[in-house]
């Protein structure tokens, strides 16, 4: 009761409470739209499963394993409930257990994931900063037009366009595949290169003109207006106020970059064989294997909604304004 | 400040995937003397009387052993069984095993397993059930004698029980616990010993192995759909060994220095098939018209680029057995002048084929522009291989396109796919003289009676277009130039048991 | 920049619907004898592994992806203006409960979403416009209601209600044309971004199935050959690019001079 009481009469945690409640609504929208999945499809996905492995004794051992012989409503609530608990079923394909697969292919995913943003914030951020102090000459249309063809590149043919560049050409790097970091730290790099790059340069070109438009807000606000004419130096004021003030909603912005890439890798990780969730989803849509692609489906959509609300809760913390809407 | 902190966060986060309990890789691929290989795909599962995936056969081939089995030139040797006898009437072929062989687990083998794996793809009806169409039974006469008998003499029995490890002896134990298909038990060079699901399996030498212990510590099979990735992990020395060779690099391959290339004809071979059953690819002019309208030769330099050969029958020229045959080319009046015959206009085929064999795929598109001028509207169809094997075992296509690896005997070659009611013949194909062609190949001794009678068969099977037989492929292996003791092999096994890394 | 990427838009467009005409080969005219050809005279784009032209496939391409960018698109813009619309207007439990929906599906990364629902139907031409379709309505519900928002307290719009004009009255004449500018902004946005899922599923399969020429499916073939055909990359990579750059500056222009307000993007940034 007093938690309760400490939650409602603070501010911020008022609205972090209604945060969390809110993505809590969300992700059990996922989950029906996860569970329903399976059931949209025409056909019988166990039946398409087995395919040659079919007998009757395995369709019926699948089957009830699936839980698809009970009531609908009943499937959702064990579905979820097992969810909860870690079990997300097993693979159509191997028998293996969903959640086992999944946390074999996270780390690889969440390296790549790392690199990417990484690489993108070494490239937008300067590149970002530079244009906003710049507004309206050369360097910010450069900067702009650079940012709408990073846009508009499809991933893939980046990717494509690299390997043939720097591994089958020249032969500097791998084309393809993975090597674990800690087993192998300079063979990782020499992986996690091409593909870092692919998700970096993509990531780099929306984050830049995000941190551009942070870097213009903050340079038309009051207090760096008075900061410039109390007669601070011009330099001083740049990276006193305008950076330091500017890299919250950076921060936030690589908050959602991270949410996207982690969805949209899976292209990349595909062309450069990397094996992660995203390739992971590939396979088990090539395959139908329903639990899989369930599986990894909602993982990926609760990380989504968990960094979108870490997002948020740091936006609050450092924004009065945000609180009180 | 925040500037570190974020620095801080994503070194944090680096460090979290670095440290990540994923124990991703095998402790043994470092260990001295183990052999990486790399194949293309994910073994289904590990019991190798119920697997029909060349996959898992390429890592079986190490795990178990069956009782004979073909050497380099495709002659059946002894294996697990030393000595063997056949009856003079032909009805009764007695086995001795070897001395001193056991199982993976320590238990010995003894002619009761012998019996049992027998037995158990018999009663069970498992895939290759119909290799034991003619025996009538399968008995112990003691505890390293196995008796075969059958019901009319069976001049390929031999290939029946050992042309490739379909038929291996497995331990009881490991069947009744349910353990096969995910942890074998066999006699062979190599135990199983672990698999991380969709990344690889990994298998350990033998000590014990009754034809002396493996050079290597053991095997690490590594799946690697993409052949490029393969590759390059080969030429960066990450693998030692692969059959994920693109065709179309094998010319450059040739001149690389630090990559060693295989290349041998194989016994595999590649086919259309038409769907008899529906209309109307039961007219067999149709039929021919198709096989008169293919451009085989452009099929086989877009699909193997010039590595394999073409064929209008399935047995390969190295084979003993091989008949010649040239009925076909592509000749497009020809095709015409049949069809007119026949009420075929504005025809669209639904032609099935598979991502998992890119060959299919191309192969596809090429029909697409062969049969256009017959009116002849090519539909593709691209699922994946289990969908694939779904969809052609229940007759949901028009034509499809698919291969048969490893066959020794020209029964293999031919009878379950074109005897009325074979296992394996989804095209219903049903031609009276043929099916008692191939039933009396089965029991003639006389090597060239049956070598007529199988010459005849295959002509009648081509003439009537059961299948339309494309190519023979190689078998296409590169591997580090610090392997020795491996060869490639014609009927596709891989055989590491003789293999050393230096 | 606008009127630059909007003539490179009437351009593409004219060779998507010309394209059958301005193509100098067959789509799936093969010649294997010919293939993997650099461009020459006779091939300006070069030949593929089965010796088709690339440049006729590349023009044809032009036409598939763009008839189903544009349905798609044209699905998402219907569904999702109506909801957002509706949404913003009503208010209240049908507000909640649809932005709620939109929320859930705004909780997945596009292309995976794509790929669930192409999971679900098979792949085709049919499930890649209705995944594009589905996967993008959220957005066009959020700008409208946003739009819708922003108008529906405006004092025009309050004086018609009080004076008891019809509900639909009030749509045609107040709120549809305020929605405009920032929709159509949003149109052209997502008109790029559904040619680059287009070309995603393609290049994974799961989109426009051979021998139907797609760019995707162009670049999924050339990488078998990257070490001897690098034209096969290039070309359908690069026709992706320009298509959906150009599409991405005609947006931005439109939105310098239809949504100055740029509701279109704070309207992507909130969360409620």
């Amino acid at each position: 009761m007093t938690l309760v009481k400490t939650v409602l009469g603070h501010p911020v945690l008022r609205f972090l409470a209604r945060r969390v409640l809110y993505s809590l609504v969300v992700l059990f929208g996922v989950l029906v739209l996860v569970f329903a999945l399976v059931h949209l499809v025409p056909g019988d996905p166990v039946r398409i499963a087995l395919g040659t492995r079919y007998t009757p004794e395995a369709y019926d051992a699948l089957r009830s394993e699936s839980g698809l012989d009970r009531p609908l409503v009943a499937q959702f609530f064990s579905y979820a409930g097992s969810a909860a608990t870690g079990d997300l079923g097993v693979s159509f394909r191997n028998g293996d257990p969903v959640t086992l697969t999944l946390a074999d292919r996270l780390p690889a995913t969440l390296s790549l994931a790392a690199v990417g943003i990484l690489i993108a914030l070494v490239i937008s951020l300067p590149a970002g900063i530079w244009a906003g102090l710049r507004r309206g000459r050369l360097a910010d249309a450069i900067v702009r037009v650079c940012s709408q063809f990073g846009v508009s590149v499809p991933d893939f043919w980046m990717g494509i366009l690299l390997i043939g560049l720097f591994a089958s050409t020249l032969g500097w790097l791998p084309t393809s595949g993975y090597a674990p970091l800690a087993a192998n730290p300079g063979g990782w790099l020499r992986h996690v290169i091409l593909p870092g790059v692919t998700v970096g340069v993509v990531a780099a070109a929306i984050m830049t003109r995000y941190v551009r438009a942070a870097v213009l807000d903050v340079a038309s606000m009051a207090y760096v207006r008075t900061a410039k004419s109390k007669g601070l130096p011009p330099r001083v004021v740049t990276l006193r106020h305008i950076v330091r003030n500017a890299l919250v909603p950076v921060l936030t912005i690589t908050g959602i970059q991270l949410a996207t890439i982690l969805g949209g890798v899976i292209v990349v990780e595909v062309v450069f064989a990397w094996p992660g969730l995203g390739r992971l989803v590939y396979q088990a849509v090539a395959t139908r294997d329903y639990p899989v692609i369930q599986g990894a489906v909602l993982l990926i959509a609760t990380m989504f909604l968990l960094i979108n609300l870490a997002v948020d809760m740091l936006y609050a913390m450092v924004d009065p304004r945000i609180r009180l809407s | 400040m925040r500037g570190r902190a974020v620095a801080v966060g994503i070194v944090l986060a680096l460090c979290l995937t670095a440290c990540s309990p994923g124990r991703r890789v095998d402790l043994g691929d470092e260990a001295a003397g183990n052999l990486v290989a790399a194949i293309a795909g994910e073994p289904d599962q590990l019991d190798p009387q119920k697997t029909t995936a060349y996959f898992s056969f390429e890592v079986l081939e190490n795990v178990f052993d069956t009782l004979v089995e073909p050497d380099e030139d495709l002659e059946m040797r002894p294996a697990l069984a030393e000595s063997w006898e056949v009856s003079p009437d032909q009805l009764a072929w007695t086995f001795h095993l070897r001395n001193g062989v056991t199982f993976h687990d320590g238990s010995p083998l003894s002619a009761a397993d012998v019996v049992y794996s027998f037995n158990r793809i018999i009663n069970e009806k498992l895939s290759n059930a119909y290799k034991f169409s003619s025996v009538s039974s399968v008995t112990e006469l003691g505890p390293d004698t196995v008796r075969i008998t059958v019901t009319q003499p069976t001049p390929n029995l031999l290939t029946n029980i050992g042309g490739f490890k379909g038929m291996a002896i497995v331990s009881r134990k490991n069947v009744e616990s349910g353990q096969i298909a995910t942890h074998p038990i066999g006699t062979g060079p190599f135990m199983f010993a672990g698999a991380k699901s969709g990344d690889s399996i990994r298998l350990k030498a033998n000590p014990r192995y009754w034809g002396g212990a493996p050079a290597v510590s053991g095997v690490t099979f590594r799946f690697i759909s993409e052949p490029s990735t393969a590759l390059s992990a080969l030429q960066a020395g990450e693998i030692d060994w692969t059959d994920s060779v693109p065709t179309q690099r094998v010319d450059e391959l040739g001149g690389d220095e630090s990559v060693r290339l295989g290349v041998t004809p194989s016994t595999d071979y590649w086919y259309l098939a038409l769907n008899e059953a529906r209309a109307p690819w039961g007219d067999v002019r149709v039929r021919q018209a198709i096989a008169y309208a293919i451009d085989r030769g452009a099929i086989v330099q877009a699909t193997s680029y010039g590595t394999a050969t073409a064929n209008q029958l399935a047995i390969p020229t190295g084979s003993p057995w091989y008949t010649e045959y040239h009925r076909y080319r592509r000749d497009l009046d020809m095709a015409q002048s049949l069809l007119r015959a026949t009420t075929l206009t504005d025809q669209t085929l639904d032609m099935l084929v598979t991502s998992d064999y890119p060959e299919t795929v191309t192969t596809a598109q090429i029909l697409a522009d062969n049969l256009k001028p017959l009116g002849i509207n090519v539909e593709i169809r691209t699922v994946d291989f289990a969908a694939w094997l779904d969809e052609q075992n229940k007759g949901n296509f028009d034509m499809l396109m698919m291969g048969w690896l490893g066959n020794i005997d020209p029964d293999d070659f031919y009878y379950a796919q074109h005897h009325t009611g074979g296992k394996s013949n989804a095209q219903k194909f049903s031609n009276p003289e043929v099916d008692e062609l191939l039933d009396a190949g089965r029991t003639e001794v006389n090597r060239d009676a049956r070598k007529d009678i199988y010459a005849k068969a295959a002509t009648i099977i081509a003439d009537q277009v059961s299948y339309i037989y494309l190519y023979n492929p190689s078998v296409i292996q590169a591997w580090t130039t610090r392997l020795s003791g491996y060869q490639t092999r014609q009927d596709g096994a891989i055989r590491f048991r003789t293999a050393r890394l230096n | 920049m606008t009127k630059v990427s909007a003539a490179l838009l009437a351009v593409i467009g004219i060779v998507a619907i010309t394209a059958d005409w301005l193509a100098p080969y067959g789509v799936n005219d093969i010649d294997v004898a010919g293939a993997l050809q650099p461009p020459s005279g006779s091939h300006l784009l070069g030949t593929d592994e089965l010796g088709r032209d690339i440049a006729t496939r590349v023009l044809v391409a032009t036409q598939a992806s763009l008839q189903i960018a544009v349905a798609a698109v044209a699905f998402a813009f219907v569904v999702g203006v109506t909801a957002g619309v509706v949404a913003g207007y009503l208010g209240g439990w049908t507000d909640a409960v649809l932005m709620r929906v939109v929320d859930v599906m705004f909780a997945f990364p596009v292309l995976l979403l794509a790929l669930a629902i192409v999971a679900v139907l098979a792949p085709g031409t049919t499930t890649t416009i209705l995944a594009i379709g589905i996967v993008y309505t959220p957005i066009f519900a959020r700008v409208a209601r946003a739009s819708t928002l922003s108008v529906r307290v405006e004092p025009y719009v309050q004086v018609s209600r009080t004076l008891g004009t019809g509900r639909i009255h009030i749509l045609g004449r107040h709120i549809l044309p305020n929605i405009a500018g920032p929709v159509i902004v949003q149109t052209s946005l997502s008109l790029a971004f559904a040619i680059l899922s287009e070309a995603a599923l393609s290049f994974l399969g799961l989109g426009i199935q051979p021998p139907e020429p797609s760019w995707g499916r162009m670049l999924f073939d050339a990488q078998g050959f990257m070490h001897r055909a690098w034209w096969m990359s290039v070309f359908p990579g690069a026709a992706i690019f320009v298509t959906v750059l150009a599409f991405n500056l005609f947006g931005d222009g439109l939105r310098d001079v239809l949504d100055p307000k740029q509701r279109t993007v704070t309207a992507a940034r909130k969360n409620q």
